[in-house]
């Protein structure tokens, strides 16, 4: 069992729509974190590609394995480090099916996909036009954790975070393109999510402006006590490193029991009231 | 929600960062050499004008003042010249004046008493003159609309609106009076009414009928779905008054848009041609 591990958390700026320009950079970053015996890479929502690709999603869309994915997976394996990343997924059914997709690479290769499961479709967000939902949350027991990864919006539903923990995770990646003006809100899901499912959380939040949105970086790894072990620069591009203790887990577990507390019953009348919306 | 002050009170200091990193941001995107933008001596572009310097520097920053002799007002020119010497911004004065009177000339049976046509064609000259500085250095044009203007249409289409970043355009008209106070914009400035300067003696809360303190918390409800009743309501206004606000907030949206076209092929500009704004290749 992963006893400790060394992450890093990128929080980039992209250029819309510039792939290779965007991979050169997680490179670096990549590199820098090797140097810092870091075991762990996590980088923001599509990073690969920026947040607001609008209707250039569909060209900008790669399978995974793909070149980007692979370009990602020797970069892996070259530093001894895995990396987690955003990237837009084309189906292999159809070309204008697309997910928002958040990448596992181990130095041995793909660890695993996430897909998106809340495309938020309001305010300045247009994802349901461009995105399919994905319907999985797999958790990977990989050499640096068992780890589970959500994105962005999703951490508006508890459910998601839920589900992982249940499922084994211990360390919740969310990758994230969120605008200045709802930084307060994550700053206290990421937090909550860390607290109710005594679980580490790494958020990794891109920064710069894109069509005049502005994402607030702010990246931060919250203990499953909720305190903040290391956070990034608000605004700015930066890398935050520090330690994951997974043995923190279990002394926590006993000083707020929350999954030993659940109530199965809740969730079934959850179920109900949602389809009756 | 309760309509009070309170709801338009603003983090001048963090707004102040978002704004200039935009404007910092949107110049290298565009690799310009600066931003021109006009100088009236007015609250808004001497907002505009600091927020340009403090984010680009007053050696990337041109302001052009373009007084013409119907509306002059020194006090106003004056003010333009004390904001920049404060921030150090580069200006040109160009006295519009025979620019326009050589336009008037040229219009067949020209209305001179109408003068709202006659008013938005200073805008427009104003316009063209910023594009011309624009396109000659390789700067780009910033307007220094607010947000109450904006939502009413209380603005030239074409005219003042016209350039290519809007950077203080999400705030309102009261929102701006606290900006203008935390980056060191003259009282005077501030405290004056604010005026498009179209005709002699125009003033924009004589011509709107209603103080901006009033308008704002009226568009701000607007803006979060409250009905005109509720709003009326609880700013104990006539009903009357907010809804002829809603019928010019509702009434502006086609100076707000792309020109309306109709939908004949596949993506239309507009509708649902969607490309990235800042996309590098």
């Amino acid at each position: 069992m992963t006893k400790q591990i060394k992450i890093a958390l990128a929080q980039m700026s992209c250029k819309v729509g510039d792939k290779a320009h965007n991979i050169r950079k997680m490179a670096t970053y990549i590199t820098k974190a090797s140097k810092q015996k870091a075991d762990l890479i996590i980088f923001p929502e599509l990073s690969v590609t920026g947040y607001l690709t609008r209707d250039r999603t569909y060209e900008l869309a790669e399978t995974i394995p793909g070149p980007s994915a692979q370009k990602i997976e020797a970069l892996a394996k070259q530093n001894n480090i895995h990396v987690i990343y955003g990237m837009i997924e084309r189906s292999t059914k159809a070309n204008a099916i697309v997910h928002n997709s958040a990448v596992f690479a181990s130095p041995k290769g793909l660890a695993g996909v996430y897909r998106k499961m809340y495309l938020p479709t309001h305010s300045v967000f247009e994802e349901k036009r461009y995105f399919r939902r994905g319907y999985e949350s797999p958790v990977f027991d990989t050499p640096v954790g068992k780890i589970g990864m959500i994105i962005c919006y999703d951490i508006f539903f508890p459910e998601t975070a839920r589900l992982l923990r249940l499922k084994g995770a211990e360390l919740i990646a969310c990758i994230s393109a969120s605008p200045a003006v709802r930084r307060g809100f994550f700053e206290t899901l990421t937090t909550a999510r860390a607290i109710e499912n005594t679980a580490y959380l790494a958020y990794v939040n891109l920064v710069g402006i894109e069509d005049g949105l502005q994402f607030w970086g702010g990246s931060r790894l919250i203990a499953p006590n909720g305190r903040i072990v290391t956070q990034a620069k608000y605004d700015d591009e930066d890398i935050a490193y520090s330690t994951v203790d997974y043995t923190d887990l279990a002394r926590i577990e006993t000083f707020v029991p929350t999954l030993r507390d659940l109530h199965p019953e809740l969730f079934t009348e959850l179920k109900d009231l949602t389809e009756k919306l | 929600m309760q309509l009070t002050p309170s709801v338009l009170q603003i983090d001048p200091e963090e707004t102040k960062q978002k704004i200039t990193r935009f404007i910092r941001d949107y110049v290298t995107k565009t690799k310009a050499k600066g931003v021109v933008l006009g100088m009236s001596g007015g609250i808004d572009s001497s907002t505009n004008a600091a927020l340009t310097t403090l984010a680009i520097g007053g050696q990337k920053t041109h302001g052009l003042i373009m007084p013409e002799k119907e509306t002059l007002n020194k006090t106003d020119i004056s003010h333009a010249q004390q904001v920049a010497r404060k921030f150090n911004i580069k200006t040109t004065s160009i006295d519009i004046t025979n620019i326009l009177n050589a336009f008037y000339k040229s219009i067949p049976a020209f209305e001179r008493s109408n003068r709202k046509a006659k008013g938005n064609i200073k805008a427009r000259i104003r316009m063209i003159l910023l594009y011309y500085y624009a396109n000659s250095k390789n700067l780009i044009v910033s307007a220094s609309s607010d947000k109450s203007e904006t939502m009413i249409g209380y603005y030239t289409k074409h005219g003042d609106i016209a350039a290519d970043l809007a950077p203080q355009q999400d705030l309102y008209k009261t929102q701006i009076r606290q900006l203008a106070t935390h980056i060191g914009i003259p009282q005077a400035i501030i405290r004056k009414p604010s005026t498009p300067a179209l005709w002699p003696n125009q003033t924009a809360e004589r011509e709107l009928g209603i103080e901006y303190g009033k308008l704002d918390l009226i568009l701000y409800g607007l803006e979060n779905f409250m009905e005109t009743e509720q709003i009326a309501k609880q700013l104990a206004l006539p009903l009357k008054t907010v809804e002829t606000v809603r019928k010019r907030w509702l009434g502006a949206e086609h100076k707000r848009r792309m020109p309306l076209t109709v939908k004949l092929a596949f993506r239309t500009v507009g509708k649902d041609f969607r490309l990235p704004y800042d996309a590098e290749e």
